[in-house]
């Protein structure tokens, strides 16, 4: 696991994920103490990107359980393969009338087929889903589950019961222990409040959009070839954009996006134009597109004040 | 350490978060796994161990600062002042206390532990000091703002602030030694810290109060809310009564999801199962359940915004606003002497803009004398047709009419095509009836009439509407 709360944050480092001092720590006390980790937070700041990051820190598999309405146990803990059972049966139709050949009665072919039923309710036959997998894995891995919030109230009652003892049982096999505890990292985006219970047993992790001085880190590191100027430029007006009252604030994955385009674009910094033009990368409702060019059109007047400024200065020298 | 913790979290239960006694280990045994090594990781220890609702964030961070920090950092600054007023800087500083250290010594005074603690400018001794003594001052019983002198100075005396100072004047007299400049700097050094002293006992009593504060408050606050009418509402309690119609709603969605879901399962369908798996030779592959048809209610709300209703209105629009957020099948009016629908203004704007432009006239003019049976004659006319066997109307309003004819063969008429009709009244039950009000001739035609003038009686009602 990790050494200290440090090498969670130098290691996320080298996989370029730049995280603060209050995350690292969760991470850390999550890998030490086995419990899980709930994340919450705005859409867009990384909160299924901190449990891929976890994965690939510790050189383990992840494995995702995606969460939607209507999610039940068949799909997200096993299923017996039904296709599969009947096909077999179907090709193997000889065999079975030969051992069911020399039966005298139906009782005794009952039987007989009762003898056997564990062929097909075996290993072979089960379709395992993310939480088995998860539990049945060789290896210690990371288990994510995706937006925990979408999901019902009786799923989520249900994956209380495995992340306690994590071991299920299925009727036709007996019980299946984990061999090794994942790790697990539940997200949401808080559609619903999630059960009290559910909460007791999660270390609670609530992630915002970073300062400027982080995201502008984020930009530098994901853009290659960004030029400090434009970095600076598109981090502080996402920041300001953010402060607006919007559908959606604008993520870090979209900053990231325009800083991109931008970059593609060749540009070196923002102006009035440039900017309308290419809001539609960072907002995505007409609404939200208005309100953000009204506000940036003062936003760059004032910078334009201000580089003006200086110049005003050095004339009044000059006259002096 | 493990006492003031416990103690920590009994402050935050006292403040509205629910903090487990499962919890409160957890946080025990994760300080443990990382140790106490700086102040921002003990933070974020506790917060990710007894926070489990960002609204909760808020508050724990007010509290953790006021809990934990207080002092130590006020005495840290108190020195730094110390030593920016003494024109040195930090290393020059270190170096003074350093040579100070060394003259006590060759001096061979004895010094006390205070007056040792605060000339070594030994922040941790110090704290320590300060803490024993207001325990031994009872500084715990401290209610009011009057008392903080009183209690300031019980402090100072369990200190041995009196001593304190002879043994100041006692070291001014060993200064005769020293060359004037050292002389003088060492005096103003001594008078500083005597004041500093004081400065922090104040600084602590002050924290110590402010603590109690928030302990004793706002949880009478918030208990006597939910019981309280809309119509006596401060900002501040209007912004707490808007998080707790949020969360209502989030609790509805939650109800709602499951009835879909359990109407949605549907039983295994026989016929369909055999038809559909014809083509593979009547082997069963493809097994076919029985759909219910999903029946998703449709409400439609009239909203009273008349004068009468004025102080209920914003949190009736609030609860409308809240309902199309839930169903997507809701159209809401609002309602004086005409109708104006305002669906779309909900849908487009944000709940404080939408209710600022329903209240102020943009839809309806909302200064005329209230008149339900217009309004209702109104709403037969041009909406009728919208409403049909699955359709759930609310009606909110006080049911004054100011003696207008009430027209009450309108809801006679919508009772027999809608599924219900609600009418949620914010008067007290006592008083319908009385003056001009209505409510007697509409309620026969009402599926269920009741008061609803705060959140628990809309709990109650919220309630009855979904289990329908």
């Amino acid at each position: 696991m990790f050494a200290t709360i440090d090498d969670v944050i130098q290691r996320f480092a080298k996989l370029q994920y730049i995280t603060g001092r209050t995350i690292a720590t969760v991470v850390y006390l999550a890998a030490e103490m086995k419990k899980p980790i709930l994340v919450e937070g705005p859409a867009g700041v990384g909160k299924t990107e901190l449990a891929k990051v976890l994965a690939g820190a510790l050189g383990q598999d992840l494995i995702r359980l995606q969460c939607y309405e209507g999610l039940d146990e068949a799909k997200a803990l096993y299923e017996w393969e039904y296709a599969k059972q009947l096909l077999y049966t179907q090709i193997l139709k000889d065999k079975i009338s030969e051992v069911l050949g020399s039966a005298r009665s139906l009782r005794e072919a009952v039987d007989r087929i009762a003898h056997e039923d564990d062929v097909f309710f075996s290993d072979r036959f089960i379709l395992p889903r993310p939480l088995l997998r998860a539990i049945s894995a060789e290896k210690p891995c990371v288990l994510l589950i995706d937006e925990i919030d979408k999901s019902d109230t009786e799923f989520e009652a249900f994956l209380l019961e495995v992340l306690s003892d994590f071991q299920v049982s299925v009727p036709e096999l007996g019980t299946i222990k984990a061999r090794h505890v994942p790790l697990v990292v539940l997200t949401s985006n808080n559609a619903r409040e999630m059960s009290d219970a559910l909460k007791r047993r999660c270390l609670h992790l609530f992630i915002d959009f970073p300062d400027r001085a982080q995201e502008l880190e984020i930009v530098r590191l994901k853009v290659p070839g960004v030029s400090e100027r434009l970095a600076a430029d598109v981090v502080s007006v996402v920041h300001r954009i953010r402060k607006l009252d919007l559908k959606k604030a604008p993520s870090i994955s979209e900053t990231l996006d325009w800083a991109r385009a931008l970059t593609l674009l060749n540009v070196k910094t923002l102006d009035e134009q440039l900017v309308s033009e290419t809001l539609s990368t960072i907002l995505k409702y007409e609404g939200d597109i208005r309100k953000a060019q009204q506000e940036l059109k003062e936003y760059v007047e004032l910078q334009r004040a201000k580089l003006k400024a200086p110049r005003a200065q050095s004339d009044k020298d000059v006259l002096h | 350490m493990d006492a003031k913790l416990v103690e920590f979290s009994n402050l935050l239960r006292q403040n509205g978060l629910r903090v487990s006694l499962a919890e409160s280990m957890d946080m025990l045994r994760a300080l443990d796994v990382v140790g106490l090594p700086d102040r921002q990781t003990v933070r974020a220890t506790l917060r990710a161990t007894m926070v489990k609702r960002s609204v909760d964030l808020p508050t724990f961070e007010t509290l953790f600062d006021l809990f934990f920090s207080g002092l130590a950092d006020a005495i840290k600054e108190l020195t730094a002042a110390t030593a920016s007023a003494l024109e040195m800087s930090e290393e020059e500083f270190q170096r003074f206390l350093e040579e100070l250290k060394k003259r006590l010594e060759e001096a061979g005074t004895e010094l006390s532990p205070l007056a040792r603690a605060l000339l070594e400018a030994d922040s941790g001794r110090l704290e320590k000091l300060l803490r024993e003594a207001a325990e031994q001052a009872g500084l715990g019983d401290i209610q009011h703002g009057f008392q903080e002198g009183r209690f300031a100075h019980a402090v100072a005396q369990a200190l041995g602030l009196s001593g304190l100072s002879m043994e100041l004047a006692r070291l001014k007299e060993l200064l005769a030694g020293l060359s004037p400049a050292d002389a003088r700097r060492l005096e103003a050094y001594l008078d500083r810290r005597f004041q500093d002293l004081a400065d922090m006992v104040k600084s602590l009593v002050r924290g110590e109060l402010q603590r109690q504060d928030v302990t004793r408050g706002d949880q009478q606050r918030l208990q006597a809310l939910a019981e309280k009418s809309f119509y006596y509402l401060s900002e501040e309690e209007i912004r707490r009564m808007q998080e707790a119609v949020t969360k209502l709603a989030r609790r509805l969605r939650n109800v709602v999801s499951i009835r879909r879901k359990r109407a949605r399962r549907g039983k295994f369908d026989s016929n369909d199962t055999l038809r559909k798996n014809l083509q593979y030779g009547g082997v069963p592959f493809r097994i076919v359940f029985d759909r219910k048809r999903k029946e998703k209610p449709q409400v439609m709300v009239l909203c009273d915004v008349s004068d009468s209703v004025r102080n209920v209105s914003r949190f009736m629009l609030q609860f409308v606003y809240s309902l199309q957020d839930l169903y997507s099948k809701v159209r809401s009016f609002i309602f004086v002497a005409e109708v104006g629908e305002i669906t779309r203004l909900f849908q487009e704007r944000d709940i404080n803009a939408a209710i600022d432009a329903a209240l102020h006239g943009e839809v309806i003019n909302v200064y005329a004398h209230s008149d339900f049976g217009r309004a209702f004659k109104a709403f037969h006319r041009d909406f009728l047709p919208a409403v049909n066997k699955r359709t759930t109307v609310i009606i909110l309003g006080d049911g004054r009419n100011n003696y207008n004819l009430p027209h009450d063969w309108v809801l006679k008429d919508v009772q027999q095509r809608a599924k219900q009709v609600i009418w949620l009244n914010p008067e007290n039950k006592m008083t319908w009836g009385f003056g001009d009000s209505e409510m007697d001739r509409y309620a026969p035609y009402c599926t269920l009439v009741e008061e609803c003038r705060n959140l628990n009686q809309l709990y109650h009602v919220i309630d009855r509407l979904v289990a329908v």
